[in-house]
């Protein structure tokens, strides 16, 4: 078996920035990132949507790079750069020509330090987000199914439980003290990684880190909500009504397993038994033996870049002459024979097969077709945050390679049942199949 | 035209020298059966990636029915002489391989990737499907009903009506207007024209194989010779397709989608193919209009004036004919305006040379992102699969570079007026009627449509 072995170095400076390096020469192409502990998990209460419209805010001017030149300046250096915020962080990334790397590091440098927007960027941002809004979710068949649909269902913490791309009125409440604010307490170099993947050479990145961040002054450490969940202990459903689309669907999520522990590692392959594409069981079953559903498919949502309560979520459109029920009880058929039989031997060694194999690709993997290195910054980030070990890269496969028969059953035994689970509804106006959940 | 006047930035640092872009070198080969391969090698992750192309697709078949050599490569991985679905999906993942097989307007392809320790066996199975696909019967039935809920569903997005209504504006009666079958079209698939379109169309002489990734090329290419040399089969006759209208004047057409709370505005005319003399300076142009972040679309009607998150403009690129469009999702109250905007900013760069400095700018970030393409095996791939499909010469990607930055204003002002062509765009709208009915009837005459793709008579206001 090959095993890919990523080189990383890593350091802190002395305002608490951790830098990491992974160098890669193989073209001469850098991404460079930033990765702020902060998401919209634990945005404040009453500015629901606010981690996301102050992410846009960040691309909006800083002391010495004003309005339209952030993007200007890494564009016509040859390169691209995006940001995206998630429950638990809030990225910012760019992959540019090797060339361009220290105007980038001056780039991020400039807007943790001095971050400079007024009440004309917020007013446009407020609308450019509104559309973003509609075009992903207001005006899309299935919009924001489930990711939107499903928290408030399943999780009973505020903090868990909003919504994430914002109450329009909470986006209107927005005011510049609040951005500023935001600012000072979360996007202090304390509470962040920076990330140099691919043509660098370490020492110079070091040094141009150091150059560059260095007289940016710590803060103090940021308070966080507690996104702890009280204990669940029944089963959990909603309904959501489909404006657009044509069929019935459903979402039922598990509760995951904590993070980094055995039974997290056993619930991943065995979330590939179950959501694993064509050979998958849910769509096995559902979509290619019984017909009921057209899609069938989900799973664990960026299973590394969690920092608190998460599910593994199957997404289900079934046709209109199924009812809810049956569509349900077919599903729970499925969980019910792993539950009570486990899988064979031989499925568990394909199923970690392709999981060193999807690991690879991750590591690798670009982002929409651009973006080299999207998933090794995403990884390194994550586990620098969260688990304080970039290195776990390299030795995180172990415990997904070592999981045993028995302990698939087990988790299935332990967290596949109803009392662990969240059911959504997103039932079409139009269709004949108008079901009660 | 922006309302904020612009700011510059303050020391900022100088790029430093350029490190040289080098694309590894391919290996070619042609096999006794015609089968075309080229492979690259690359090492960073212990994989490959491959796609075994055939250069034909729907629009070949499309006097049979819209779509079918998609629906054929939907079918083909269902089944062969040796195998079943099931056996099929399960060797896959035991393999660590992804696969997929898919038909566009002018090629069909088998793509895959995996753990470069297990290449031949998916190889073979690769093989198996190109060559022994058995098309289930139970299999076809099933795609079929799928399918059917599928062209139902696709109804409800504003992207697809869009797309839809510009292509059959542009295209009439030439293959490439059809984009998706009615139901009517899938409920008629029958088995027999699957099976006809995979032997037509699956042949080696009508066959690419492209490799990119962790392997020894010479080893490689023993490899694929074992697998692939037994196989026979002949090109398809070419067939002429009738000439796509002109359309002359702008005219709009509105797709009325009830209940929408946004426009999606799609607007294009005919440009030019890959393999034409101009394609690298109109993808300049087009990349300085609305092609990147830092375009003049973007800037004007997203980060001045807020009308929008994903404005963007493209040169899409059939292999007989291309076109060029502008899209945006905007608020229904600004239709008027953005579209206003759109054609300022296209009407400016076919009135006024573009100034060196964004000249500069734009030929920095097209050499640029260019090179993103060397970091993984699926850049390669794609890079290397669009030199060989379109028939682009061999020194292509070496020499792009140079050619986008010799590129002058003067010939992007010849570009746009040549390919931006403003006076005879077609403008598709898809939203609420009622919304933005008044708004769209100022850029030309309106004719309406429902999601559904029939006429609605004037007078006749449903929702």
């Amino acid at each position: 078996m090959t095993r890919l072995q990523i080189p990383i170095q890593d350091s802190t400076l002395q305002n608490g920035l951790r830098v990491v390096i992974a160098p890669d020469a193989t073209a001469p192409v850098v991404t460079v990132g930033v990765y702020y502990k902060i998401g919209f998990r634990l945005e404040p209460q009453g500015r629901s949507g606010f981690a996301h419209l102050f992410e846009h805010m960040m691309f909006q001017g800083s002391e010495n790079a004003p309005k339209m030149q952030h993007i200007k300046l890494i564009n016509s250096s040859g390169g691209v750069l995006n940001g995206s915020t998630m429950y638990d962080v809030t990225n910012y990334y760019e992959a540019v020509p090797s060339n361009a790397l220290e105007r980038v590091l001056w780039l991020e440098a400039d807007r943790m330090r001095a971050l400079k927007v007024d009440d004309e960027n917020l007013r446009n941002q407020r609308d450019v987000v509104k559309e973003e809004v509609r075009v992903n979710v207001l005006n899309q068949p299935y919009g924001g199914f489930p990711w939107l649909d499903m928290p408030p269902v399943a999780f009973r913490n505020w903090a868990n439980a909003h919504n994430f791309y914002g109450d329009f009125a909470d986006l209107d409440a927005a005011s510049l003290a609040d951005v500023q604010k935001f600012f000072r307490t979360y996007y202090v170099p304390n509470n962040a990684v920076l990330l140099m993947l691919g043509d660098v050479k370490p020492e110079e990145g070091f040094a141009l880190a150091e150059k560059y961040f260095a007289p940016i002054p710590a803060g103090a450490t940021p308070p966080f909500a507690d996104p702890a969940e009280p204990p669940q202990r029944e089963e959990r459903r909603g309904q959501v009504e489909e404006k657009f689309g044509t069929l019935p669907a459903m979402a039922i999520g598990y509760v995951m397993p904590p993070r980094r522990t055995t039974d997290w590692c056993a619930m991943a392959l065995l979330d590939q038994a179950l959501h694993g594409g064509r050979a998958g069981r849910i769509h096995r079953e559902l979509v290619l033996e019984k017909q009921i559903a057209v899609e069938a498919d989900g799973g664990i949502d960026d299973i590394f870049g969690y920092n608190g309560p998460s599910q593994m979520t199957t997404k289900i459109l079934h046709k209109p002459e199924y009812s809810a029920e049956a569509t349900l009880a077919a599903f729970d058929e499925v969980l019910r024979e792993v539950r009570e039989k486990g899988i064979s031997e031989d499925e568990l060694q394909q199923l970690k097969v392709k999981w060193r194999s999807d690991y690879y690709s991750t590591l690798e993997g670009g982002r929409g077709g651009y973006m080299p290195r999207y998933g090794l910054m995403h990884l390194l980030a994550c586990f620098t945050l969260f688990d304080k070990e970039p290195q776990l890269v390299n030795t995180i496969l172990d415990g997904f390679l070592a999981v045993k028969r028995e302990e698939i059953q087990n988790v299935a035994q332990k967290y596949l049942l109803p009392e662990n689970r969240a059911i959504v509804l997103r039932t079409p106006v139009t269709s004949d199949a108008k079901e009660a959940a | 035209m922006a309302t904020r006047a612009a700011e510059v930035s303050f020391g900022v640092p100088a790029l430093t020298p350029e490190r040289a872009v080098s694309w590894p070198k391919r290996t070619r080969a042609q096999l006794a059966n015609g089968l075309q391969v080229v492979l690259a090698e690359t090492h960073a992750i212990p994989k490959f990636h491959g796609e075994l192309f055939f250069r034909a697709g729907n629009a070949l078949v499309v006097d049979r029915a819209p779509t079918l050599a998609e629906m054929t490569a939907t079918v083909v991985r269902t089944g062969t002489a040796k195998r079943a679905s099931r056996q099929i999906e399960e060797d896959l993942r035991r393999l660590g391989a992804d696969l997929g097989a898919t038909a566009g307007q002018d090629t069909s392809a088998i793509s895959f990737a995996g753990l470069s320790e297990c290449s031949e066996p998916i190889l073979q199975l690769v093989n198996e499907l190109a060559r022994e696909a058995s098309f289930p019967e139970a299999e076809f039935e099933r795609e079929r009903r799928q399918k059917l809920e599928e062209v139902k569903l696709e109804r409800t997005s504003p992207d697809f009506l869009a797309g839809e209504r510009l292509r059959k504006v542009l295209f009439g009666a030439h293959p490439y207007a059809a984009i998706s079958p009615s139901e009517a079209q899938v409920a008629a698939y029958r088995r027999e024209d699957l099976q006809g379109v995979y032997r037509e169309i699956y042949t080696p002489e009508n066959a690419l194989l492209m490799l990119v990734g962790d392997f020894e090329p010479q080893v490689m290419l023993k490899t694929i010779e074992k697998v692939f040399a037994d196989w026979e089969g002949k090109k398809p006759a070419a067939k002429e397709a009738p000439v796509p209208p002109k359309p002359q004047g702008r005219r709009v057409y509105l797709v009325h989608n009830p209940g929408s709370v946004q426009t999606q505005i799609l607007a294009g005319c005919h440009a030019i193919t890959r393999k034409h003399p101009d394609w690298l300076r109109l993808g300049l142009t087009n990349s300085l209009y609305g092609g990147a972040f830092n375009s003049r679309l973007v800037m004007n009607i997203r980060e001045d004036k807020g009308y929008t998150y994903s404005p963007r403009s493209s040169v899409h690129t059939l292999r007989l004919h291309g076109y060029f469009s502008v899209s945006a999702a905007v608020r229904n109250d600004v239709v008027a305006a953005s579209l206003t905007e759109i054609f300022y900013e296209i009407d400016k760069l076919r009135a006024v040379p573009v100034p060196e400095t964004e000249l500069a700018d734009a030929q920095n970030y097209l050499t640029g992102v260019f090179s993103m393409g060397l970091a993984t095996q699926e850049g390669l791939l794609s890079q290397f699969s669009t030199v060989e499909l379109n028939e682009l010469p061999s020194d292509y990607l070496e020499t792009y570079r140079e050619k986008v930055r010799s590129f002058t204003p003067t010939d992007l002002l010849a570009a746009a007026r040549k390919y931006f062509d403003s006076a005879n765009m077609q403008i598709v709208v898809v939203g609420d009627r009622a919304q933005i009915e008044e708004q769209a009837k100022l850029f030309g005459e309106i004719e309406i449509f429902d999601n559904q793709g029939n006429h609605i008579q004037e007078g006749f206001c449903p929702g």
